[in-house]
């Protein structure tokens, strides 16, 4: 039986299959409406890249907002135990992971045994998430990839106050159309900010322990992960593929259950 | 701070030394000094613990207060959780961060459940070698009073056993005289805010209030008397649309006070734990009471905060000062989840009402700085005040 | 705006709700008789309420933790404040509007929801008048402040019991000559003189009421627990509501032989219990039954309550009555929050893990209960020692608003498939 787990994000839909070597392959689609529908997309895709097909010989883990909806998953798991289970895997010595999503941020304490050990959710508040970021990216007339870049060239960051992503926004018009403007790569330093420390607020939560890994989708923005290095106070690990790290733990799940015998 | 455009008023030297303390604070020169003397220092955290019976053990009593602006407060949070007041979260986050580590002891006070947490947390996770807690009844019987006394009396013995010392009757007269004098001065500067020109604003009024408790009594005592000097020799003016008043809890940020009088609503009094609440009963010494008696007297018998039951006794005088400061109209800022203050807000209001002064009731944070939508309620308001003359 | 035939009836529908609970238990043979008298109970006390004005009955309403011993030996009906917002919103499932309601008054929204379902209900007339209110600082300043907006609206005269911080011995006094004074007023008050006799049995009732509290607390820490996880509630208003009367005592030892019998047959509230969990804060009363079905989906089942069932040590002593209303409160187990805070409550609180062999803790951290807030993250710390993990889950007593069912629901399967995972 192959290992194969689902994560149906808000924005996009990952999937993982394992074989006794690791990861055999993976794919990211975009979210649809539906989650049965983006569930199977992401499934079909992996399946070819690992040249299968759809037969009774998955096991399939699924998790993610949109987890529970799946018809064809044998077991439904909760992100934060996917995250745990694949946060261990990449990086043995982790003890906490910030998991940044479309839609939120969770943060989760690992133990060495890889076990999940506590959490924190950020799910009332947009402000800290990759949808608010796209928002701050069009508000800029930028693309995310390029904002990142410019933040490195921040000599200060501009102060954005508001804990609240909807007066976020008009503060950052107002420093656009300040006179003079404020520079535009201290905005963007600002933003990232304002971003990184409603993560530090909810990792002091948990109690910050080292070694402390990022992924979600927002792990890729390399001007937001330096920030939060200087928050942090020290270097962060990012995988590859940071979506995928759910996912790839409700594969490890599905791994489990099969040497289990649990159906 | 730049004085508003529409004067030409001089700068008071005098509180240009207010103002360089408070900037320096919690590490002032004066604290550092004091500390390198051998000396030590504690922190204070409530209008209910009496600071003369910790001047009279040669202490140099401080007030812990939190950012002097609005902050995320990440540690703050993560130890009092997000529904304490952001007073008390923005406190014990400088005290996590070690911004407070020089003190050598904390005190408060049974007083509200935000204070009395931050005092219990400051205990277990910041190890400041002294602390203590009174039990500060709510009534003002003589049994209370009774109470009250014997958790003074108790407080000064276990600041005995702490520093192995004695303090005599003599020692808290002179800082009872000490204290008395700052109460006598701060009157004496609020006396210049009843005239109907007072040459000195509300938010600068703010920043003598926060040395106050930020330096040595005797030193703030003879600065304060150059102040009051400064300003009888100047012709300063504010020319502004309306008196008001500014109730509330705690606050210590001018900047907020600054927000409304550029508005110009000039803020001629205020009913604050950091302002009259502080400093307004003198302790009466008399042959017939000891000075411990005397001051503990005092201090429950002050100018009341919302916690003390009947109510009545806070608002009566609230409507007393204003009254007397012939304020038109009263400004409330409640810091989010303090409760005494909040459940007393209806009752207040309406009790203003009553004597015709209207009240603008503004939800506000710890440490905020007046901007935007408070600017844009404080002028509606100025003009219902100017529409009902 | 409410109208007036609603305004009667919140306090009926409490009467009604009550009665139709008991009659409906009767006879079924799967429900306990002790779920049936505590219904009884409630719509007794509702209707003594409801007709005491009628009746020419002198009515004492009073905030929680309060000696009703007291009032009941002097013949006065009692109006739990607190609590009938509580049973307001758990009986009529409606509350939304008092909540709008009270702020129109002008309460702000961080004051504690009770609170507020009790100003709204005032003021929208839904509430019996009552002769007096009394108060106390008991537990926090949201009940140190509850008196004078009830005394302004209702138009009657109080009196506030100030309760000291700690248990030294001068404070001990001090509390003692404040609840001679109360009784004082009371009696000017109401016409009424205290029945000292009537007093000391209710002293005694109140002492075997907590014997069976402990008995029924030590029941618990049997595996598998034979305690239905929601009656927490029950034991907590039976003594705020009956503390004293016979009424309760025959409630309490009937539960307590039913617990016996559900032990003797080797039954318990989850099969198989898989998860020991203990419960702390103010859980949102209105999601009680979801929150007990999600924890059943996984064995999971609450057996401690600390805060509501712990009961210190000491017993009382009805030859000296006033003394033993003063042990009591500081015996009564949320005494432990009151206080400064310190080995007490978290020797408390690992000793009652230990002994009712826990696995988790939730922590009910409610939006409005700032004191207990502040605690969290001690006793997580505390708990984290002996390696017992903790969710603190977000919420209102009342309000279901301001976490909803969905996300308490995905709160606690992640808790507890942390547990699976240990």
């Amino acid at each position: 039986m192959k290992a194969l787990g689902i994560d149906v994000g808000s924005l996009t839909t990952k999937a993982v299959i394992l074989d006794d070597d690791g990861i055999l392959a993976s794919s990211i689609v975009s979210s649809g409406d539906e989650a049965e529908l983006s569930a199977k997309a992401a499934l079909e895709q992996t399946l070819n890249q690992a040249g299968l097909s759809f037969d009774d010989n998955l096991y399939i883990i699924s998790t993610g907002v949109g987890g529970k909806s799946i018809s064809f998953s044998q077991q439904q798991k909760a992100l934060t135990t996917c995250l745990a289970r694949g946060s261990h895997y990449l990086f043995p010595s982790v003890r906490m992971t910030i998991e940044m999503g479309a839609e939120s941020s969770t943060i989760i304490k690992v133990n060495e045994r890889g076990r999940l050990s506590d959490w924190a959710n950020q799910d009332k508040c947009a402000a800290g998430s990759g949808i608010f970021l796209q928002q701050m990216a069009k508000l800029m007339e930028m693309s995310l990839a390029d904002m990142a870049q410019l933040s490195f060239k921040a000599k200060s960051k501009a102060d954005i106050s508001s804990t609240c992503a909807v007066f976020a926004e008009s503060e950052v018009i107002s420093h656009v159309h300040r006179d003079p403007p404020t520079p535009r790569e201290e905005i963007v330093a600002g933003i990232y900010f304002s971003v990184v420390s409603r993560i530090m607020s909810l990792c002091k939560r948990v109690g910050i322990e080292k070694d402390v890994a990022v992924t979600g989708g927002v792990a890729l923005n390399s001007g937001l992960v330096r920030i939060l290095e200087e928050e942090i106070g020290f270097g962060v690990m990012v995988p590859d593929i940071p979506q995928i790290a759910a996912a790839l733990g409700a594969a490890l799940v599905a791994r489990e259950n099969i040497e289990k015998g649990i159906k | 701070m730049t004085d508003s455009p529409q004067t030409n008023n001089v700068e008071l030297h005098a509180l240009d030394r207010f103002r360089e303390i408070n900037n320096a604070f919690p590490k002032t020169a004066q604290i550092l000094e004091h500390k390198s003397q051998g000396k030590q220092v504690f922190g204070w955290l409530c209008t209910y613990v009496p600071e003369e019976v910790i001047h009279a053990a040669g202490i140099l009593p401080v007030r812990v207060t939190g950012y002097s602006q609005e902050m995320e407060l990440e540690d703050g949070n993560a130890y009092l959780y997000i529904n304490n007041c952001s007073f008390s979260r923005s406190c014990l986050q400088m005290g996590i961060r070690g911004e407070y580590d020089f003190l050598n002891g904390v005190v408060g006070g049974s007083t509200c459940d935000g204070a009395r947490r931050l005092f219990d947390v400051w205990r277990y996770y910041i190890k400041t070698p002294f602390h203590h807690v009174l039990t500060v009844p709510r009534k003002y019987t003589q049994r209370a009073h009774d109470l009250y006394y014997h958790q003074v009396a108790q407080f000064k013995q276990h600041l005995e056993e702490f520093l192995g010392i004695q303090i005599t009757d003599e020692q808290l007269c002179q800082s009872t005289e000490v204290y008395n004098e700052a109460r006598a001065l701060l009157k004496s500067l609020y006396d210049l805010r009843k005239l109907r020109n007072p040459p000195i604003t509300g938010a600068e009024t703010m920043e003598v209030l926060n040395a106050s408790f930020r330096m040595p009594k005797e030193l703030f005592n003879s600065y304060l008397r150059q102040l009051l000097d400064e300003l009888a020799a100047s012709s300063r003016s504010h020319k502004y649309r309306a008196r008001l008043m500014v109730v509330g809890s705690v606050m210590n940020n001018p900047e907020f006070i600054k927000a409304i009088e550029a508005q110009e609503g000039l803020v001629v009094t205020d009913e604050l734990c950091t302002s009259t609440r502080y400093w307004s009963d003198p302790v009466v010494l008399d042959s017939d009471k000891t000075p411990l008696e005397a001051i503990s007297q005092r201090y429950l018998n002050n100018f009341p905060c919302a916690r003390m039951v009947p109510s009545d006794e806070r608002f009566n005088r609230v409507i007393d000062l204003a009254r007397d400061f012939k304020v038109e109209g009263v400004i409330s800022q409640i810091i989010r989840y303090c409760v005494p203050y909040a459940h007393d807000l209806p009752l207040l209001i309406d009790r203003l009402k009553a004597q015709g002064i209207p009240t603008l009731a503004l939800d506000v944070e710890y440490g905020t700085s007046g901007s935007g939508q408070i600017q844009t309620r404080v002028q509606a308001f100025l003009e219902m005040l100017e529409a009902r003359r | 705006m409410i109208g007036s035939e609603e305004k009667k009836s919140r306090i009926k529908t409490i009467v009604r709700a009550c009665r139709l609970i008991a009659r409906m238990s009767k006879g079924r043979p799967e429900v306990l008789e002790s779920h049936r008298i505590y219904y009884q109970m409630l719509a007794d006390y509702y209707d003594r309420l409801l007709n005491a004005q009628e009746e020419g009955e002198f009515v004492a309403a009073h905030t929680i933790f309060f000696p009703v011993e007291i009032l009941y030996a002097m013949d006065i009906v009692p109006m739990h404040t607190e609590l009938t917002a509580w049973m307001t919103a758990l009986f009529s499932g409606s509350y939304a509007d008092l909540l709008s309601t009270s702020a129109e008054v002008g309460l702000a929204p961080e004051i504690c929801s009770p609170y507020r379902v009790l100003t709204g209900a005032l003021a929208a007339g839904c509430l019996p008048r009552p002769n007096v209110m009394l108060w106390s600082n008991l537990i926090c300043d949201n009940s140190a402040k509850g008196g004078e907006p009830v005394m302004d609206m209702s138009g009657c005269s109080g009196f506030f019991l100030d309760c000291p911080f700690q248990q030294t011995d001068y404070e001990n006094r001090y509390l003692k000559e404040e609840l001679e004074d109360m009784i004082y007023f009371l009696e000017k008050q109401s016409g009424r003189k205290m029945n000292w006799d009537k007093l000391s049995d209710n002293i005694a009732q109140s002492d075997r009421q907590i014997e069976l509290y402990r008995k029924i607390n030590e029941l618990r820490q049997t595996v598998p627990s034979p305690f239905p996880p929601q009656d927490f509630l029950k034991l907590f208003t039976v003594d705020c509501f009956f503390a004293g009367q016979p009424e309760a005592t025959n409630y309490l030892e009937t539960f307590h032989q039913e617990l016996l019998e559900t032990i003797r047959d080797g039954r318990g509230m989850a099969s198989p219990e898989r998860f020991r969990v203990m419960s702390i804060g103010m859980p949102p009363v209105l999601l009680l039954g979801a929150i007990e079905k999600v924890s059943l989906e996984y064995g999971a089942v609450s057996v401690a309550d600390p805060f509501f069932c712990n009961w210190g040590e000491g017993r009382l002593d009805p030859q000296k009555p006033l003394d033993s209303v003063m042990k009591k409160i500081s015996m009564h187990p949320v005494m432990v929050m009151y206080g400064p805070l310190d080995e007490r409550l978290l020797d408390m609180l690992i000793n009652c893990a230990k002994q009712h062999k826990i696995d988790g803790t939730i922590n009910y951290a409610h939006v409005g209960c700032k004191q207990g807030a502040a605690t969290i993250k001690i006793v997580k710390d505390v708990l984290n020692e002996i390696d017992v993990p903790m969710l603190i889950l977000d919420c209102d007593i009342i309000d279901t608003t301001i976490a909803p069912e969905e996300e308490i629901r995905e709160k606690l399967r992640q808790f507890f498939e942390l547990l699976e995972d240990r």
